[in-house]
């Protein structure tokens, strides 16, 4: 059992990394929230292996389903506001995002 | 049949014990809902949504004050705290010291947008819904009492604070300010629920008043020490919330977005987001902390915890008051002001951890309750005087469209009141008697001290905050130099700013406040005894 819960495990850090290696290196706005998905995946791909494995019990799988929606929200003021960026710069270049700093 | 008793227990607990606890929160809802409705009706051509948004706020802080005389007039009938939604959130006098505390500033907030007309006539029913939306969220974070609500929390104060940021249509500076804020926000809120699996996965459970219990139950298992692959991983998962905490205290390394959200966006917002989600963000911190520590076996980690508090304390301070020296824009050098505050904000925190896992936990039972009455004691007096700070460069902005330090010159000829205003909140910012901000910092500085008695190392904390409170000294002086001293230059706007004005009178108010809250001991006294009370709610004895 716990073989198989390590093994769910691997998958979430392997997408946990993935997403945050992302974050860091893309210039794209769209790629950076991309990562974010990852990352939040990876959340949820670990919730729902210990509710299925540990006595955390369904409380994962609410979490999960909590998770999905929420990113869901996230996303969609993400995309406005990264849209918002388009038209004021023509371009989601995020280096491009450089008029504020001191 | 069980099926239908859960159902009906259920629906008992909700509709009789759940939701009247909930009703502040309700209240704001409700007003959001009410502000687009209304729109829809074409009513809000004759009311201003600003009304609407009054009342609102108005009857949450009705609801929180009659909840808070209602908890500090119960007898204590037992020891567990009172708990509703089956087990989601905790009401005790913190909690609804928060929701007072956040409602009071959600009015006072919606009066200094209706006196700037920053949201204009068409967008004021969005504007205040997102407002609402994020005070909701953070009185979440206030109250939670599960993982779950804590990253709800977090995400709904923060999805409308990245809209509010960006609310400035077709300007550059804000729709850079947004995007940054916006993608340093979602990473750091991906971190934090990645760090919320492995900590729930890890003991089994989602309800914070277990997990002190767990923890030491997974340390006793194994060697106690990092060592154990449990402990080690739930140190790492508590590192990773720290990320989104710490991003939404704006603490070093994870400040990044404050300054330039803060110019981006309009100075109501900043100030909105200075003090209210910090506020929040302390809350669930405080919370967080508390429900970590007090295990068998776990105090030489928690200690460590404190701290590495007590470290990124002193840093954030001492980074947020160099980098503030040569800002020529007055609302980024606030937005590092707020950096700093908020490093002296979590000196108590820290002082708290330290002292509750020190092992002589009742010896210091005073001073415990001590740091966080500091604590709270400082956000009532900093929402005054930072509301006050960003209320000032608001209103001269509507004159002089410009937010720079050099538009501020020679204001005291034009608008006396602004610079009056503007005068008290500085020096209650740094800290000098007899304003209020020198009694917060002081007691978080006396908590301190005494925590130095637990670890040598809160000593060095202390000390840091005294060097920052005079290096911080500098760059507050150069805002009065340059409003009280330089003349104003030729050619600039002028600013006719009577004193005798709703504008006047707003920011007189507000400084008037934060002098009381420094020189009047019935409301000194009063204040922190409130603080207390909530402080005593939530320590475990």
């Amino acid at each position: 059992m716990a073989a198989e819960l390590h093994s769910y495990l691997m998958v979430g850090a392997v997408l946990f990394v993935c997403g945050v290696i992302c974050m860091a290196t893309k210039r794209n706005g769209i790629g950076v929230l991309m990562g974010v998905e990852l990352v939040l995946n990876g959340a949820n791909v670990n919730f729902v292996a210990f509710s299925r494995y540990t006595k955390l019990g369904l409380d994962g799988q609410i979490f999960s389903l909590f998770i999905i929606v929420l990113a869901a929200a996230e996303a969609a003021v993400a995309l406005a506001i990264a849209l918002n960026f388009y038209n004021n710069h023509l371009t989601i270049d995020v280096d491009r995002a450089n008029k504020l700093k001191g | 049949m069980v099926f239908s008793k859960l159902i009906d227990d259920l629906i008992l607990e909700t509709t009789s014990l759940s939701l009247p606890w909930f009703s502040a929160e309700l209240c704001l809802s409700g007003t959001i809902v009410l502000m687009l409705l209304l729109r829809l009706l074409s009513v809000d051509r004759w009311v201003p949504a600003y009304l609407i948004g009054v009342l609102g706020a108005f009857a949450a802080l009705f609801c929180s004050w009659q909840q808070f005389a209602e908890l500090s007039q119960a007898p204590p009938a037992s020891t567990e705290p009172l708990v509703t939604f089956t087990g989601l959130l905790v009401q005790d006098q913190f909690s609804v010291y928060f929701r007072a505390f956040l409602a009071l500033f959600l009015l006072l907030t919606i009066a200094l947008t209706a006196l700037t007309g920053i949201p204009d006539h068409e967008d004021g029913p969005d504007f205040y819904s997102l407002l609402f939306g994020a005070t909701i969220g953070m009185m979440i974070m206030a109250s939670a009492n599960n993982l779950l609500m804590l990253f709800i929390g977090v995400e709904m104060a923060s999805v409308p604070s990245y809209a509010m940021v960006g609310f400035l249509k077709g300007r550059k500076a804000s729709s850079e300010a947004a995007l940054k804020y916006v993608v340093y926000g979602a990473g750091a809120a991906g971190v934090m629920i990645y760090g919320i699996s492995l900590l729930a996965g890890v003991l089994g459970t989602g309800d914070m008043s277990l997990l002190s219990e767990r923890l030491s139950l997974a340390a006793a298992g194994g060697s106690g020490g990092l060592a154990d692959p449990e402990v080690r991983t739930a140190a790492l998962a508590v590192m990773l919330i720290m990320v989104g905490l710490a991003f939404k205290l704006s603490l070093v390394p994870f400040h990044f977005w404050c300054p330039d959200a803060f110019e981006g966006a309009s100075a109501e917002v900043a100030g909105f987001l200075s003090v209210a989600s910090k506020a929040g963000a302390f809350a669930l911190l405080v919370r967080l902390c508390l429900a970590l520590s007090g295990g068998v076996g776990t105090e030489g980690l928690m200690l460590a915890f404190g701290i590495a508090l007590g470290v990124v304390a002193c840093v954030t301070a001492t980074f947020g008051n160099l980098a503030a020296y040569n800002q020529s824009n007055l609302k980024r050098l606030l937005a590092y002001s707020t950096i700093a505050h908020a490093g002296y904000m979590l000196m108590a925190v820290s002082a708290m951890l330290v002292m509750q896992n020190s092992g002589r936990a009742a010896d210091f039972a005073p001073e415990i309750d001590m740091s966080i009455e500091g604590l709270l004691y400082y956000l009532a007096v900093y929402l005054f005087m930072n509301l006050g700070a960003f209320a000032v460069v608001a209103l001269a902005r509507n004159y002089t469209f410009s937010e720079e330090l050099d538009s501020f010159k020679g204001l005291i000829g034009q608008a006396p009141v602004l610079c009056i205003a503007m005068m008290i909140c500085v020096f209650s910012l740094v800290g000098l008697p007899p304003f209020g901000g020198f009694f917060a910092k002081f007691m978080i500085f006396a908590a301190a001290l005494k925590a130095g008695q637990a670890h040598w190392f809160m000593y060095v904390v202390v000390a840091f905050g005294g060097l920052n409170t005079v290096l911080s000294l500098f760059y507050y002086i150069r805002i009065l130099k340059t409003m009280f001293l330089d003349p104003r230059p030729e050619g600039a706007r002028k600013v006719s700013l009577p004193l005798f004005s709703l504008e006047g009178s707003y920011v007189l108010a507000l400084s008037l406040f934060v002098l009381m809250l420094g020189i009047l001991p019935s409301i000194t006294t009063g204040l922190s005894n409130t603080a207390r009370t909530a402080a005593q709610s939530i320590v475990q004895k």
